[in-house]
């Protein structure tokens, strides 16, 4: 029937919903999040925001689909914009399907503003919101309404969601929310989307068990399970919400969480919880990172266990507050002064953040090192609806610890007794003839100060020597698309959704690729080198200017002719057909594939 | 027994204050019983950030300017443990003094000793914060840590103590700890500990000193009066030493720890026993 094509099926829909930062854009999308939730769909939101608490341009995206996507789409089927500015800023993601559905309480849209192709709709969100109710931000609940109509979402499932969303408000704030849905609902009307009339048709999908996170709440609760009982952090995006989320759950299991007075303070409280035994995290991004490379050398030296996040953002200096980059791979990996020991992991899905934060807690404790986990601020702050956790994967390994039982064997203790694999067993504070001390000094077997050369080389060797017993321990690659091909890519952080959908977009033209995700970075693995040299070619995705990521690989033998490099630092989200165009381009140019159009 | 570390012979040249810290400290501690394996000494980095390595209990050597906020951790995670942080006035008023105001405004539970000599004595004689004008090539006003630890509302306790008067630097070390050991939060004592290589003050301070204890007037629960006091010998040139002031409020580690559970670092952190608990959690995201 006609009908059925005028109203596809709602399969993978990409809405954006932008005005003035505070209009409440992402209100909308968390409410049409949850909605499409409850009709099976899977959801990945991101958000698009300044550094300003209100004004200026903003934007909250919102992927559904019914498969599995770790990114946002590259073509945007709807967008609501609640200031006509955010029109042209959105342009590029417009595309002849594309619907606009925008507050025209300033005036209609300025002519040539938009494709001639692309569906306008007016609506006077604001002057409805002000008249009816005399409080602007009204505009999100009667945009939600038209939003609703033009997706095809039934009436009653609006108003249920709102009554969910509304009623923790009290009554009067539920009362105009639904009021304001109706006049939505009644605008909707006169444009003439009525009730059954949208544009698509909602699947009726069963709902199946489902968690919606961020990787930076994957990262607190990965935290939470292993045991972290002591966080330590100073406000900076995007890393703040790992904070602020165990601000709310440690307290209930006896856990401590400090806001210091800037990093070097957090980094060294952090540093005095894990002496006592704690585990213990902490969160920052780029500039915090920089403060703290004093103490992270001193976790290396001391053989200290922390673990590290990093939600990287745009650098250097104060760079891009609130936009995703991965430039900070080479303080991570090389950072502070000095040679000492480190782990450096990098996971790509929020799933991925809960379960090597996990074994970060147990690698730190287990080697006595500094576990860095590098994210970045898409996949730190993006939602994903992911399957539940397993919790019962989670196990606790506290490492070389003795305790009063195990000391009285002794004859003496060490606390940097030099041992075949470099790892020294060690006591907490409060462990009776367990007294260590602990340094940054360099030091003797005891924790003595010592400039003694022989003794120096061969302390330098017993850290060392960690980075090599650690390496049949620290978690390996995911490997996707066709193993069988030569050409590869790799990719970190937010690329892992980006890097998979464009393999499904480059499969679907006949280039089979494969996918090869380092999910520990440093100390660099074989199998990552081997991959490498083993394709004949690497598109190795780089979200800095400096190929920092392309840089480590051959900085530890991979071969430089098989490496091409896709750099994108202009503080965006790279998408997907960035990805494709740039592979299918080069592959044509060395011949490997015909053009494809 | 098993054996451990021997304490080390301390690096001070002969006849510096530092001995005197050390000395006090040892016996403050065994005037509280408190157990070496109980207690876990901070030292920050210069000639008294090597105290730690003197004495017998659990010791860390801080970096450069960072003893208190290792020792406001350190006791967070396990409010069992007697934290002790040392270290100098270079460390402690310079490079550490952001740290400082920010801990005297926590009130953590620890004691912290000072050894102001108003040098860098390490790196041979350079001014320090405490260094007055005129001290080499100093041309600032000397910082007066005891002033400004008077000017923050969630200071508890405030002292000062001269290596010249060993009695009462024993006697305000053990107040300092039994401050911090009872829970009523954050112990400075600041110790007046000369360099006699680089700033042999032994001569100056000895008549410079104003011990408030002869003082009958002087009350060190009235932070007003204490401070205005203190402005006042500092305009006469003298340096008050004794408990200059004393105060109650809660301690950081009775509000921001939940007392139900054991301190972090004590806990069964088994996920098996907890599952029940962290599933709750997880439904919270769905």
């Amino acid at each position: 029937m006609s009908a059925e094509r005028i109203r596809p099926e709602l399969e993978d829909l990409n809405v954006i919903v932008s005005g003035q930062g505070g209009d409440g854009s992402l209100t909308v999308v968390n409410l049409l999040a949850s909605v499409l939730r409850q009709n099976g769909m899977s959801v990945y939101t991101e958000r698009d925001v300044l550094s300003r608490i209100k004004g200026g341009i903003t934007a909250a995206t919102l992927r559904a689909f019914t498969g599995e996507r770790f990114t946002i789409g590259n073509n945007i089927d709807l967008l609501v914009a609640f200031d006509i500015a955010a029109v042209p800023k959105n342009l590029r993601q417009l595309n002849n399907n594309s619907i606009v559905l925008y507050d025209n309480s300033g005036g209609p849209l300025p002519d040539g503003a938009l494709p001639p192709e692309v569906r306008a709709f007016g609506a006077p969100l604001s002057r409805q919101a002000v008249k009816t109710f005399r409080r602007d931000i009204y505009k999100n609940s009667i945009s939600f309404g038209l939003i609703g109509r033009i997706l095809g979402l039934p009436d009653e499932t609006m108003r249920t969601s709102f009554t969910e969303r509304f009623k923790r408000m009290g009554q009067q704030i539920l009362r105009y929310n639904l009021d304001a849905l109706e006049v939505g609902l009644g605008l909707a009307d006169e444009l003439g989307f009525t009730a059954d009339q949208g544009l698509y048709r909602i699947q009726e999908i069963e709902a199946k068990p489902h968690m919606l996170i961020t990787g930076n709440e994957a990262m607190a609760f990965g935290f939470l399970v292993a045991g972290g009982r002591f966080f330590a952090g100073y406000p900076i995006t995007p890393s703040t919400d790992v904070m602020e989320w165990l601000i709310k759950w440690e307290p209930k299991f006896g856990g401590v969480v400090r806001q210091a007075e800037d990093e070097l303070s957090a980094i060294n409280m952090a540093i005095g919880a894990a002496l006592t035994g704690t585990r213990t995290m902490v969160a920052t991004c780029g500039p915090g990172l920089s403060l703290m490379q004093e103490g992270l050398g001193q976790l290396g030296m001391g053989e200290i266990p922390l673990v590290v996040v990093d939600a990287q953002r745009g650098g250097p200096s104060t760079g891009l507050p609130t936009k995703p980059e991965q430039s900070d791979l080479n303080l991570l990996v090389f950072g502070g002064h000095g040679d000492f020991p480190r782990i450096v992991l990098a996971p790509g899905t929020p799933e991925d953040c809960f379960y090597l934060t996990v074994d970060a807690c147990n690698l730190a404790q287990r080697y006595q090192v500094p576990v860095f986990i590098a994210s970045d601020q898409a996949l730190s702050q993006n939602t994903a609806t992911i399957d539940p956790i397993d919790l019962g994967r989670v196990t606790v390994d506290q490492g070389k610890r003795l305790d009063a039982d195990d000391l009285a064997k002794l004859d003496t203790y060490k606390r940097y007794a030099f041992t075949e694999d470099g790892i020294s067993p060690y006591t907490i504070p409060g462990t009776p003839n367990g007294m260590s001390l602990v340094t940054g000094n360099e030091h003797d077997e005891f924790g003595l100060v010592s400039a003694e050369p022989v003794n120096r080389q061969r302390m330098m060797d017993k850290r060392q020597q960690k980075m090599k017993t650690m390496l049949p321990e620290l978690p390996r690659a995911g490997r996707y698309g066709d193993q069988d091909s030569k050409i590869g890519v790799i990719g970190i952080g937010m690329c892992f959704g980006v890097i998979l959908e464009a393999l499904d977009t480059l499969a679907d033209r006949g280039i089979d690729v494969q996918y090869f995700q380092p999910r520990t970075l440093w100390p660099m693995l074989d199998e990552t080198i081997n991959f490498v040299n083993e394709c004949e070619v690497v598109y190795v995705l780089d979200l800095n200017a400096g190929a920092q990521l392309a840089g480590l690989l051959l900085h530890e033998g991979a071969d430089p002719d098989r490496i091409v490099n896709i750099l994108h630092y202009d503080g965006t989200p790279i998408r997907s057909d960035a990805v494709v165009k740039f592979i299918a381009g080069d592959l044509a140019a060395r011949d490997k594939v015909e053009e494809v159009a | 027994m098993t054996k451990t570390f021997k304490p080390a012979r301390p690096i001070w040249c002969a006849g510096c204050g530092d001995f005197g810290v050390q000395q006090a400290l040892e016996n403050g501690m065994k005037a509280l019983a408190i157990e070496p394996h109980e207690a876990l000494v901070i030292a920050g980095i210069g000639c008294s950030g090597s105290l730690q390595n003197n004495i017998r209990c659990y010791g860390y050597h801080a970096l450069h300017g960072r003893v208190l906020p290792t020792a406001t951790g350190a006791k967070l995670a396990n409010s069992k443990l007697a934290v002790i942080g040392v270290g100098g006035d270079g460390d402690g008023y310079a490079i550490g003094g952001g740290h400082l105001v920010h801990t005297l405004k926590r009130n953590p539970s620890i004691t912290y000793i000072v050894m102001n000599n108003g040098t860098y004595g390490l790196t041979k004689g350079q001014a320090s914060p405490t260094s007055p004008s005129g001290y080499g090539e100093n041309v600032e006003e000397d910082l007066d840590p005891i002033m400004i630890g008077l000017s923050i509302p969630g200071s508890t306790f405030i002292a000062r103590g001269y290596t010249g008067q060993p009695a009462q630097l024993l006697e305000l070390t053990t107040a300092a700890l039994d401050h911090a050991q009872s829970g009523r939060g954050f112990a400075f004592l600041e110790v007046l500990s000369p360099c006699v290589t680089y700033n042999d003050t032994y001569r100056a301070w000895r008549t410079d000193v104003y011990d408030l204890e002869q003082d009958a007037d002087y009350d060190p629960s009235d932070r007003g009066a204490a401070f205005m006091r203190m402005l006042a010998l500092r305009e006469q040139g003298r340096l008050p030493i004794g408990l200059i002031y004393k105060g109650d409020r809660p301690a950081l580690e009775t509000l921001a720890t939940n007392a139900e559970f054991p301190p972090p670092a004590l806990q069964d952190i088994d996920p098996a026993k907890l599952a029940g608990k962290y599933a709750e959690a997880l439904r919270s995201f769905m």
